[in-house]
């Protein structure tokens, strides 16, 4: 599964919010794009799960124009989960998964063994397998988490993008969650997010793409690349860079706030 | 075994609502002073007084009402999943009005060079034109497609009148017909144009509604999951707009069925999805219902359906937009 953008220049009618961009999303990677507001993140990772239509240059998977598939064909390959997504009224957590086996259905084969074997694995996965009869309106903020992205490994595709999967999680469920995701891509997946917190990414990410006013400004393993003057750079913060106590990963200490002083 | 996902709540509130469907259609042949028996229902062929209630009087009206309610029915299921929002009705926001007017001039102004239907349908078309263009979010925005639906509404209805006085200027029924719709003095010619109608569109709605199931997941994962959910759109508001246009030829712009009966699906299955078919199945019961009320309500004047479905849908839309207002989401 690979999957890169050509020259992809995307914008809302003004100004383009992400210009000129070629780039190959590694294969295999725990993939994390972190960088400022407005950096244009989002809105590649929407060019790249087909949701928004370039306005030149091209998404490619396996080497051939995104938009030249059909839309279940796509679907079957790479999965999005958006930000912040709505579960319709009276929905349980098993007919939320259940809809992401729309791209293998069609016309004559509309349901089949493959299909339960594929809800229930993924309910399993997340964790969800005693809540399939919930309401999904009725889960705490981390299980329904998890239950949308239950819903696209029921996708069965080979790259997964997450668009900031953790925001209005609190702390626990967010390294819950950020933990499902990196054994999700132990089994094998390439899954690409969107994340805010770089302390997060630097320590999940097994590659990091850093973005800046539409376009790409670094990209490489985290301890390669989070740096000072990175960070001076592209968000404007001073700091430090600390390897993490616990990780060895890179660790952004901000030099904002006063220095506490002994009683 | 491999457990086909179909609720079975939703088979029992159809298999209920056909039911009283049946129910209700015997209630509007035998009730009343030209009411027939059981047993001249049960007798075939029919003659004497049951052929003429059968064949001209209560038969095709039945039989319209059935078509149109589902036609409402079906048509506000499809304007509701695109708007995602109960109030993005054909009748709230002016269609109907619009297909009324269409048919008002079709029918009064060039009689027997227009037909009524085609009028209906260009009238149809002009409205949502009208409203698509002038809210400038298309149908996104519930609050916006509200208010534009008032206008349209009022230029319809004022047009209406306009060609109803021009042409009928001393017949109260005739306006009341255009402007409330009606299913006094129905003919199967009216009831084989909304059946068709119906046919021919039904199957269109079929193969559309996995993807509007898709669809209420919005926008960015409906297409995440390849369901096309723009494609969708045009092609829900097309259809919704010929099955209103439909209804709205043979029995005018009845209020509420569209808005109502979708939301009733709903509430009786409390599951999610379209419900296209309950919806259409709601409509058809709400409107055979509405029709045996003015048909057999103590009052001396025989007033059209029309102005049942107002007096009860109004109630219904006022608690609604009161909802919605508390929600948020106007």
């Amino acid at each position: 599964m690979k999957i890169a953008t050509r020259n992809l220049t995307i914008s809302y009618g003004g100004a383009p919010v992400v210009g000129d961009l070629t780039l190959d999303i590694p294969e295999g990677e725990f993939t994390m794009i972190i960088g400022p507001n407005g950096c244009g993140k989002s809105t590649l990772v929407k060019a790249l799960g087909r949701v928004l239509k370039p306005d030149s240059g091209t998404v490619e998977l396996d080497g051939r124009d995104l938009w030249s598939y059909r839309g279940r064909e796509a679907a079957r390959k790479v999965a999005l989960l958006p930000q912040n997504p709505v579960a319709p009224e009276g929905i349980t957590v098993s007919g939320l998964v259940r809809r992401g086996r729309y791209p293998h259905h069609t016309l004559l084969r509309q349901w089949s063994r493959d299909d339960e074997g594929a809800i229930a694995a993924a309910l399993e996965r997340t964790g969800l397998s005693e809540l399939a009869d919930a309401q999904a309106g009725q889960l705490s903020g981390g299980q329904r988490q998890r239950a949308w992205i239950a819903m696209v490994l029921a996708q069965q595709t080979g790259l997964l993008l997450l668009d900031e999967p953790t925001t209005f999680l609190d702390i626990s469920h967010q390294y819950e969650l950020l933990e499902l995701c990196r054994d999700l891509h132990d089994e094998g997946r390439t899954i690409v997010a969107v994340l805010h917190d770089l302390n997060q990414a630097a320590r999940f990410a097994t590659h990091l793409i850093v973005m800046n006013g539409g376009t790409v400004v670094a990209q490489g393993p985290p301890s390669r690349i989070v740096t000072t003057e990175l960070v001076r750079d592209v968000f404007g913060l001073a700091c430090d860079v600390l390897p993490d106590p616990r990780t060895a990963t890179p660790m952004v200490v901000p030099h904002a706030g006063r220095v506490a002083t002994a009683p | 075994m491999i457990r086909v996902p179909i609720a079975r709540r939703a088979v029992a509130v159809a298999a209920g609502l056909v039911v009283l469907l049946l129910a209700a259609g015997v209630a509007t042949l035998t009730l009343g002073r030209l009411g027939l028996s059981l047993a001249d229902l049960t007798s075939w062929p029919p003659t004497g007084k049951s052929k003429f209630v059968l064949e001209r009087l209560r038969g095709p009206r039945l039989v319209v009402a059935a078509g149109v309610g589902a036609a409402l029915g079906l048509s506000g299921a499809l304007f509701q999943n695109v708007t995602r929002n109960p109030l993005g009705s054909p009748d709230v926001i002016g269609l109907s009005t619009g297909a009324g007017a269409g048919a008002a001039i079709a029918a009064l102004l060039f009689p027997g060079v227009v037909p009524t239907p085609a009028g209906a349908l260009a009238g149809a078309v002009a409205a949502m034109a009208l409203v698509y263009f002038s809210t400038g979010t298309g149908f996104r925005h519930p609050g916006r497609l509200i208010v534009a639906g008032i206008g349209v509404y009022a230029i319809g209805t004022a047009i209406i009148q306009y060609v109803v006085y021009a042409v009928e200027r001393d017949k109260a029924s005739v306006l009341t017909a255009y402007v409330n719709g009606s299913l006094n003095t129905r003919s199967w010619e009216q009831a084989a144009t909304i059946w068709v109608v119906l046919l021919a569109v039904v199957p269109f709605v079929m193969l559309l509604s996995r993807r509007l199931t898709m669809s209420e997941l919005g926008d960015e994962l409906a297409a995440g999951l390849g369901a096309e959910p723009q494609r969708t759109r045009v092609a829900a508001v097309v259809l919704a707009i010929v099955l209103s246009a439909g209804a709205v030829a043979v029995a005018g712009p009845i209020s509420f069925i569209a808005l109502t009966a979708p939301q009733i699906a709903r509430r009786l299955t409390r599951l999610p999805g379209p419900h296209l078919t309950l919806s259409a199945l709601t409509g058809a019961l709400l409107l055979v219902l509405a029709d045996l009320a003015a048909q057999q309500a103590p009052i001396p004047v025989s007033l059209p359906v029309g102005i049942y479905t107002l007096a009860l849908g109004g109630l219904y839309l006022g608690y609604l937009l009161i909802r919605e207002w508390k929600k948020g989401t106007l």
